[in-house]
């Protein structure tokens, strides 16, 4: 238990004295405290992880409560703790891939003079999302969901000065808000019910309930709004694209490889709760194989690099929502780990092109930068096949496991539509890394400028590299690890890791290998340009993520603000008609000046005179 | 004797006027200073009874007594009073006039009267005189038509009041006839129950009064005028305390006297608070003026706590108490804020991205803080009584719930907007105003405190507040698993 709190405690100190200090820190420093401090986090996280596995794998839970958060209407809801063995791996990979990037950071940040809010903001994630996964109920949950929000906004809208950034910080904030609320009322309805909120007494009270699966739906269909929300699940998706404006270290660490699996930790979470509500996984699952493909269709048309890679995660995301959707947990977890690996690869080696380019992220402007930048091209190769499910790198392990299962599970749809989205993810992505770092310059200024970042920002990408090269092979291990979690309780039947039939994995590889060769066709061997394709219909449909914004605009945004503005001109003829009253009285008031009392003596007075007469006239009837 | 000590100490401010000039200020401070002391003193030691009530035999022909009682649903709203008073003293000019502190300190006092009394006459008395100080701090010191705000005020809640005192009398004297003996003591009368065609006027004579005060849609005509135009401090003391008097009464008043009427209405009032929730959120979207959005943002989340008396719920009713605490002291923060950035940009129009945030750091941050509280950030004040709230609606009425989350979105929007309006967006040509002075940061990081402890840590208030639920409704609540919570 105490160890759960230092955990929390050194990102929180960090937030804390970083943003207390902010303006007289010596700069380079504020970067290197706040990543020791996520290092010291990392490792007491090991050393937790280590003392579960001390414990018999029946017992593997952590647990205990702080202080009461409310009481005095119920049962008290109380500052719970809890660490299992999934929370420790969300631990170890916040604190691992998040210390990375606080690394990366020292150098992507070097020249910014607001470093130390930078670093502040980032320790205050660290510790929100560490709270997510350690929260003991889901109130804690719930106010850690929040936080990482908040420090999502404030990252996103880091560089304030650009319009376009605090935008996209409001519409991230507001969209998630929104699946915020939904956990709100969920959670009322479950401690309406239960008169808990804690995992173990809420899990606990679910075994020997009786059946009530409308309530069970309701609640899970709310929990999940908060999952959509959080992890941009369509329809829910639209603020994730606009993150981007936030540093490329923040779109890494929150938007890519941490904060926006917290929907599909949720769901595992939740897993009993689930287990109760017909349907809902499966919509889950259908919802989450569905953005997969949209959010690919999307990312082949994108000419910003950062953008694609934002659709790139959509669609990961969906297939980890397919995952746990169907039930493999275990592959959900472990897509979401080789994701973190991937993914946050990925951003940072972007990060070092756009470092290099002095800030261009337009990939028509890019082009061989592969001679300039060696070590971040082979990091974004290593990446890029990962997350193509090219056989032995660690995205195909994670990928096949989810789509053998959903065969498994009786969902050749689901299958289908993951094994193509596989193929357009090849495509999309080598047709990124085509644009990038192979064939010639189209901006031949840009190029000769360009140059291999500095090794602390090289450091963390040859890592995650390796990383996402080998992960694969903690599978097994992963699977074995997590048995305990997902035996806790009943509603996790199918839990474990399965292999798929060969031949799907054949196809599913197939379809990987046509996508890479197309993109080889288009983009090297024919030189297609970046926004080719896009000019017309359906390509400039799909670019603008096939009208999600406007569809949101028109149907939401646009008729609040209508509303707002007939209400603003009801309510200024309402003050107005209150004026004229106003106005009456008041030359009323003048006709009675003669007898010149102050107006408000005598109003008092005759308050006075009232209530003594009305009295007197009751006592009298009494 | 405590509860009459601060209702009385506040007077003392009349010495104000024999002070030289440059005393006026600390002296005030001094006052509002021993308030807050004393509440320190109620909160952290238990006290005999003998030290937190008085009742005195006020006008015996009447049944008229002087009942004050620093109770657990009292207390923490006394403390919101010294505090924000407190505040608002200390961010007042150097320049202000004895009048202007007397006037507050008086505000204060008369708050703090109708927090603590317990007869309902001693109750109406402090109720009407509450109208004088905001009527002179209205009049005196509101830019703009200043006569008409103050006006504006003291004529709609006179309306009100006059209502009120049909239905004290009426009380105390149906209460006589029932059982030969005249009192108007609040625990007495809850035991009278009115004829069936009496009832609903009485207790919409009481409604209307604490509508208008609070104020709730649509008897609000007075707030925005008097929130946007009165100097800061002084909107901070009406948004922060004043207002809280119209729902504190629902719950002292209404909720015990009148349960039965308020659960026959309750369609009706549960209606009349979602339209003003949804009212005033949508006008805080669309206001080009700072302190409109704060006032209609107040104005929606004044029905929210409406909301949770309604549900008659004790989850809704401690929420609602908890909530009144919370939203003091955060918009108290508020309006303080928009006043110091007023200070220093000479305007309140809102203009898409002012640009501030480079010159002005420390008002960016607090800025920042206060708007993620008031839009109910979860670990902050306000979410923990919004989540109180929704318990007790979630018990009570599902479809205004659902419109309540709604509005929690629609919060965020327009704080979001507030916030990033005024402060964000590319450096503004030709202006770099000077940032908070260290005393600035040091008032509004007290509050930015409480704002934190009252989201981490609701239970500090909550745990003292007594079961509010009438007694059917509260039956069916989790009144069994009831623990500790006790009044102080």
């Amino acid at each position: 238990m105490t160890l759960l709190v230092e955990i929390l405690a050194l990102p929180l100190l960090g937030a804390v004295t970083l943003g207390s200090f902010k303006s007289v820190l010596p700069r380079p420093l504020a970067g290197i405290w706040a990543s020791l401090l996520v290092l010291g986090a990392f490792l007491l996280s090991w050393a937790a992880k280590d003392r579960l596995a001390l414990l018999p794998a029946a017992h593997r839970v952590i647990t205990g409560s702080l202080w009461v958060w409310t009481q005095g209407f119920g049962p008290a809801i109380h500052w719970a703790l809890y660490l299992d063995p999934m929370a420790s791996i969300w631990t170890l990979i916040i604190t691992g891939v998040g210390f990375l990037i606080h690394v990366y950071s020292n150098g992507y940040m070097a020249e910014d003079r607001d470093r130390a809010r930078f670093f502040a903001e980032l320790n205050l994630f660290i510790f929100s999302m560490l709270l997510l996964v350690l929260a003991g109920n889901l109130l804690v949950l719930l106010i850690g969901w929040a936080l990482v929000g908040l420090s999502s906004y404030l990252l996103i809208g880091f560089w304030f000065g650009r319009p376009s950034a605090v935008r996209a910080a409001k519409k991230a904030f507001v969209v998630n808000t929104l699946g915020d609320v939904g956990m709100l009322v969920a959670l009322v309805l479950l401690y309406a019910r239960f008169g808990t909120l804690s995992y173990t007494g809420l899990f606990g009270a679910l075994a020997h309930s009786a059946p009530a699966p409308m309530f069970y739906t309701w609640v899970a269909l709310l929990l999940y709004l908060g999952a959509m929300a959080k992890s941009a699940q369509f329809p829910l998706h639209i603020w994730l694209a606009d993150a981007m404006e936030g540093p490329t270290p923040v779109s890494a660490l929150i938007h890519a490889a941490t904060m926006v699996t917290a929907g599909v930790y949720l769901i595992a979470r939740l897993y009993p709760l689930l287990a109760l509500a017909p349907g809902v996984g499966e919509a889950i699952a259908v919802i989450g194989a569905g953005t997969a493909l949209f959010a690919a269709t999307v990312a082949v048309f994108q000419k910003d690099i950062k953008r694609a890679l934002a659709y790139s995660t959509v669609s990961q995301l969906g297939y980890m929502f397919l995952a746990v959707g169907i039930g493999a947990y275990v592959a959900g977890v472990f897509h979401f780990m080789m994701h973190a690996f991937f993914k946050a690869l990925l951003f940072l080696a972007a990060g070092s092109v756009i470092h290099a380019l002095a800030g261009e992220q337009d990939m028509g402007a890019m082009g061989g930068l592969y001679r300039k930048m060696p070590w971040t091209a082979a990091g974004f190769l290593a990446a890029t096949l990962a997350i193509s499910g090219i056989p032995g790198f660690s995205g195909y392990f994670s990928k096949e496991a989810i789509l053998g299962q959903a065969l498994n599970t009786g969902h050749p749809w689901l299958w289908a539509v993951g094994a193509f989205t596989a193929g357009l993810t090849a495509f999309y992505m080598f047709r990124v890394f085509f644009l990038t770092f192979l064939g010639k310059p189209r901006d031949q200024h840009l190029y000769e400028h360009a140059h291999e970042a500095p090794w602390v920002m090289t450091g963390p990408v040859v890592v995650l590299a390796v990383l996402s090269v080998i992960g694969g092979y903690f599978g097994t291990g992963l699977n074995t690890w997590l048995t305990p979690t997902f035996t806790r309780y009943a509603g996790a039947a199918h839990f474990a890791l399965e292999a798929g039939p060969v031949w799907a994995t054949a196809v599913a590889v197939g379809l990987a290998l046509v996508g890479i060769a197309g993109a080889y066709r288009l983009y090297l061997v024919r030189s297609m340009s970046v926004d080719s394709g896009t000019e017309r219909a359906p390509g400039r449909w799909a670019a603008a993520s096939w009208g999600s914004d406007t569809a949101w605009a028109w149907t939401t945004t646009l008729p609040l603000m209508a509303l707002g503005d007939w209400l603003t001109g009801v309510e200024r003829g309402f003050v107005g008609s209150l004026a004229g009253v106003g106005r009456g009285v008041l030359a009323w008031a003048d006709e009675l000046r003669p007898i010149e009392t102050g107006l408000v003596r005598r109003y008092l007075l005759s308050v006075m005179v009232g209530s003594v007469v009305l009295l007197a006239y009751f006592l009298v009837r009494f | 004797m405590l509860a009459f000590g601060l209702v009385l100490i506040p007077w003392i401010g009349l010495g104000l006027f024999l002070l030289p000039k440059g005393w006026v200020k600390a002296g005030a401070v001094v006052l509002a200073g021993v308030e807050v002391l004393l509440f320190a003193r109620a909160l952290l030691a238990p006290m005999p009874s003998s030290l937190a009530v008085v009742n005195w035999n006020w006008i015996p022909s009447l049944g008229v007594h002087f009942h004050l009682s620093l109770d657990g649903l009292a207390l923490f709203l006394v403390g919101l009073a010294s505090v924000v008073t407190l505040a608002a003293v200390l961010a007042s000019p150097n320049k202000q006039g004895p009048a202007y502190y007397f006037w507050i300190l008086l505000a204060e006092s008369t708050a703090i009267g109708v927090f603590t009394a317990l007869d309902l006459v001693a109750f109406y008395v402090f109720w009407e005189v509450v109208l004088v100080p905001v009527f002179f701090l209205l009049g005196g010191w509101a830019a703009g038509p200043a006569r008409r705000t103050a006006l504006k005020w003291l004529i709609m809640n006179l309306f009100g009041s006059l209502f009120m005192l049909i239905g004290v009398v009426a009380m105390g004297v149906v209460h006589a006839q029932e059982t030969g003996h005249l009192t108007f003591q609040l625990a007495s009368l809850a035991h009278t129950t009115l004829v069936p065609q009496v009832a609903p006027w009485v207790f919409l004579s009481f409604l209307v009064a604490f509508i208008i005060k609070a104020p709730l849609w649509p008897l609000h005509g007075w707030m925005p005028p008097a929130y946007s135009d009165a100097p800061a401090p002084v909107t901070a003391v009406i948004s922060g305390v004043l207002s809280k008097l119209g729902v504190f009464a629902m719950v002292r008043v209404l909720v015990p006297l009148f349960h039965a009427e308020m659960a026959q209405a309750e369609p009706w009032l549960m209606a009349l608070a979602a339209v003003g929730l949804v009212y005033g959120a949508e006008l805080a979207l669309r206001q080009k003026d700072v302190k409109m959005v704060a006032a209609y943002g107040s104005l929606s989340h004044m029905a929210m706590m409406a909301l949770g008396i309604f549900t008659l719920t004790q989850a809704g009713l401690v929420g609602a108490t908890f909530y009144m605490v919370a939203h003091g002291v955060m918009l108290g923060g508020l309006f303080l804020l928009l006043g110091w950035y007023e200070e220093r940009t000479g305007s309140r129009a809102l203009t898409m991205l002012g640009g501030l945030n480079q010159s002005v750091p420390k008002l960016t941050a607090w800025f920042q803080i206060f708007a993620l509280a008031t839009l109910g950030l979860p670990g902050l004040a306000g979410f923990a009584g919004e989540y109180m709230i929704f318990q007790g609606l979630i018990q009570n009425n599902i479809t205004v719930a659902a419109v309540a989350g709604v509005i929690l979105v629609l919060a965020a929007w327009y704080m979001l907007r507030l916030f990033q309006g005024a402060m964000q967006g590319p450096r503004a040509t030709g202006r770099s105003p000077a940032d908070l002075t260290t005393a600035q940061v040091g008032l509004i990081g007290a509050l930015g405190l409480l704002v934190v402890v009252l989201g981490i840590w609701p239970a500090g208030v909550t745990s003292h507040l007594p079961v509010l639920a009438p007694p059917a409704t509260h039956a069916l609540a989790h009144a069994s698993h009831r623990k500790g919570g006790e009044p102080a």
